[in-house]
């Protein structure tokens, strides 16, 4: 069973988040970095069904050469080797253009699983995973909390995290994609020896030439305009008088506010 | 548990604790070798490692810091070419002496305080930087790995075991178990900074501390404060003496510039003052209500804090620094120079005296205590040797109070340490006075201050700041072995110091009457090592936590 596993290397969250020059991204000199959360518990269950179906670990990452660092972590846990998509036009994009540039890289390993965290700790968009699959043409489930493979590995049963205490059991056959959701295992840490075997796994660096990505294909459709501290404000004005001055006065300030 | 199954990894040598000591060592070494074999020598390859039990080499690394570039200059030359991230180099320089109101410049510099020629660092960025340049070099860098305890054959230290990984808050293993490891080495080189944990099981096993004096440390608080203009230029450097410590107690505060409008202010207090009441952290927001201060910060943002206890005892104090497989190196071994307020230097040559050792013992094959002592002999005949020894009483005079030891200092310098006889000096816990000695009552409050969340901040807040964070679902690494006592003697005795004397609010005396008990906080824990060195009846063991847990320090 071959595994594709999308890992993100995000602040970390307990971090002192400061905002930066221009206001549209945080201060990343300030900033620690580590796995995604969910990536984190994507990499185990994948390493898990690795231990019991055989097969490959494949790391894909999206990011600058720092993001080196939780390659490596990765290796060490036990994956077995990675794609390292690091190239200027490659970074800070959008959840489509994101998606499309790991369809470019994963495609062409045709792996029967794909894995994805849930979301991202820093953007969120919580749809790379979902854009992937469309790209791709495989079928899908998101907010994955337990997983049960066939003993061929040719199906797996997945359960989803729905509202309100609610969950869903879908079967598909692989190849598909799954967005995992934290929680579903304990990860591993990575051992001292898995870190020195680490060195000698293989990283392939990809630029966007390398995937084929031309500037269309990597146009993000959206992008932080401004990035702010939520200001926390509260005003209460008290409208004094009988009931029909009182109603004028709040109809003339709605008016005001534009809101009607 | 029952017994764990461990596995050995070989390492030719081993460094705990990836400080300034450690990594200049393992970069030196692994020199060494390459430059050896480039030559025909036949040493071949060799393993070094060096283990570290932050999350990432710089987390737990705080200093003031001003770095005199002699050693750093002597591993690498071109230091600065390299992208050494020093802050600037020290501009305006001066010493003042702070009364409640106001301040007095020094007229002169005093000689050791001088600082022209060095630089204004961040350690913790210093690290980051040295870190992959030693990985480049081959040496093995491993982060979230704590030394937990030293392997021995006889009396031959022959390994360090790293900690476990998962173990839940009732000791028992966790689904994602993971057995610390034995390295196995020739030699292991302990930098563990101030209060190691194996450097003081190393010690006492091997008696090394049989003919030093005690170690007596003192503890740096220490904020990062973005200023909101350029009202202090990068590399300006000042020192106070005076408010708000009493004249008895040993210590002084300093500010330095660095780059970014960020500043590093921070108050070291003795952990040697006989006040059982001494909060250092509490001294710290006292001194920056200071008018000077509070003027100079004005307007600006508090985002870093930080704490770490620093060897103050200085040359009579260094213990004996090699055994039979390990040598110990930098705040561990008492190297730092407390009148200059510096230890970068120190550290890092006693690393790259130890290289040099090692590489000898290497060639030879022989790492037994023989072979080690070169390495004491080496520090001996050093520039470490005729610096320290220049300053031998400089802290034994402070024992006497502010002004004994500004005269000390003093005829010090001009004498070059000469005195007719060695001064005395005793360890902080044993000098700690109870609060019947010290204040003839019990009933005893010694701050009411309030913390304003501009100016001033509580403990908790401040830790906030420092990314404090361990894994909730662990033993409890500070070891307590006697419960009963913090509250049938200590409340009675001392009043529980450890409330106040950590600066991170881990100890917590709760409950009333019958129900009181201590309840430690140990994910607030900056691993500053104060309530191992201060607490007067020595029940308190700071051991080291899952790898990865502690302050996570960018800047300081």
């Amino acid at each position: 069973m071959k595994i594709v596993v999308c890992i993100k290397q995000v602040p970390r969250r307990d971090d002192l988040l400061r905002i930066n020059a221009d206001k549209t991204w945080v201060d990343e000199a300030s900033l620690s970095f580590e796995a995604n959360e969910s990536d984190t518990y994507a990499l185990e269950e994948a390493l898990r069904l690795k231990e019991k179906h055989g097969g490959e670990v494949v790391v894909a990452t999206l990011g600058a050469a720092d993001a080196s660092k939780t390659i490596k972590e990765a290796l060490a846990k036990g994956a077995d080797r990675a794609i390292h998509m690091c190239d200027a036009p490659l970074v800070g994009l959008d959840a489509v253009a994101t998606a499309r540039s790991l369809a470019a890289a994963i495609g062409p390993e045709s792996p029967d699983l794909i894995f994805t965290g849930l979301q991202s700790d820093d953007l969120g968009y919580g749809q790379t995973g979902v854009l992937l699959a469309e790209m791709l043409g495989l079928p899908h489930a998101s907010i994955v909390i337990a997983l049960e493979t066939s003993e061929d590995g040719a199906t797996v049963r997945a359960k989803r995290e729905l509202e309100n205490g609610w969950f869903q059991w879908v079967s598909m056959k692989t190849p598909a994609l799954l967005t995992i959701q934290s929680g579903i295992n304990k990860p591993r840490y990575a051992s001292l020896k898995g870190i020195m075997g680490a060195k000698k796994k293989p990283v392939d660096m990809k630029t966007a030439s390398d995937l084929g990505l031309g500037a269309d294909a990597l146009t993000s459709r959206e992008a932080i305009g401004t990035l702010y501290i939520p200001v926390r404000e509260k005003q209460t004005e008290m409208l004094e008088g009988d009931a029909d001055t009182v109603a004028a006065a709040l109809v003339s300030r709605l008016r005001d506010n534009g809101i009607i | 548990m029952s017994r764990i199954e461990r596995e050995e990894l070989p390492f030719d040598i081993v460094f705990v604790g990836a400080g300034p000591a450690s990594l200049a060592g393992a970069l030196h070494l692994a020199n060494l070798v390459k430059a050896h074999n480039a030559s025909g020598g036949k040493l071949g390859e060799i393993e070094i490692a060096v283990i570290e039990k932050g999350a990432e080499v710089g987390a737990h690394g705080l200093s003031g810091a001003v770095m005199d570039p002699k050693a750093l200059a002597e591993l690498m030359p071109d230091f600065l070419e390299r992208g050494c991230p020093v802050e600037a180099p020290v501009g305006e320089d001066a010493v003042m002496y702070l009364t409640g109101s106001s301040k007095f410049t020094l007229p002169i510099t005093p000689p050791p305080l001088n600082n022209h020629g060095y630089y204004v660092v961040s350690l913790a960025r210093l690290l980051r930087w040295m870190a992959p340049i030693c990985e480049e070099a081959g040496v093995n860098v491993f982060p979230e790995f704590p030394g937990q305890s030293l392997l021995y054959d006889g009396d031959q230290v022959v390994g360090v075991r790293t900690g476990d990984k998962g173990i839940d808050k009732h000791g028992q293993p966790k689904e994602n178990f993971e057995p610390g490891v034995d390295l196995l080495a020739k030699v292991v080189v302990l930098g563990e900074g101030p209060r190691g944990t194996l450097t003081k099981e190393l010690t006492s096993r091997m008696n090394l501390d049989r003919r030093s004096d005690p170690q007596v440390y003192a503890l740096g608080v220490k904020e990062i404060w973005e200023l909101p203009d350029d009202r202090l230029a990068a590399g300006t450097v000042y020192h106070t003496l005076g408010f708000p410590h009493s004249s008895e107690t040993f210590g002084g505060g300093f500010l330095y510039m660095m780059n970014d409008r960020l500043l590093d202010i921070g108050l070291v207090t003795g952990l040697d003052c006989q006040d059982p009441q001494i909060d250092p952290h509490h001294e710290f927001q006292r001194f920056k209500t200071h008018p000077w201060i509070a003027g100079l910060l004005d307007g600006g943002k508090m985002i870093g804090y930080g704490a770490k206890a620093i060897p103050e005892g200085g040359y009579y104090s260094i213990p004996r620094l090699h055994t039979g497989g390990a040598l110990i190196v930098g705040d561990s071994g008492s190297l730092l120079n407390g009148q200059r307020l510096k230890g970068l230097h120190l550290a890092m040559k006693s690393g790259m005296l130890a290289a040099e050792t090692i590489f000898d013992a290497l060639v030879a094959d022989d790492y037994s205590m023989d072979a080690m002592l070169r390495y004491s002999q080496k520090v001996k005949s050093s520039w470490i040797e005729t610096e320290l020894h220049e300053v031998r009483n400089f802290h034994q005079g402070f024992e006497k109070g502010r002004m004994a030891g500004v005269v000390t200092t003093g005829i010090s310098f001009m004498t070059r340490g000469v005195f007719p006889q060695r001064l005395p000096i005793h360890a902080g816990h044993l000098r700690m006075k109870t609060l019947t000695e010290y204040y003839g009552r019990t009933d005893v409050k010694k701050y009411d201050m309030k913390f304003d969340g501009k100016l001033t901040f509580d403990k908790v807040t401040d830790v906030y700041h420092s990314g404090a964070s361990h894994d909730e679902d662990q033993p409890c690494h500070l070891k307590v072995v006697d419960t009963t006592i913090c509250t049938d003697r200590c409340t009675k005795e001392f009043g529980n110091p450890c409330e106040r004397f950590c600066p991170a609010a881990v100890y917590e005396m709760v409950g009333a009457a019958e129900e009181r008990r201590l309840q430690i906080n140990f994910s607030n824990c900056v691993h500053c090592k104060t309530c191992d060195i201060l607490d007067p009846y020595q029940i308190i063991n700071w051991t080291p936590p899952e790898g990865g847990g502690g302050p996570n320090y960018k800047r300081m």
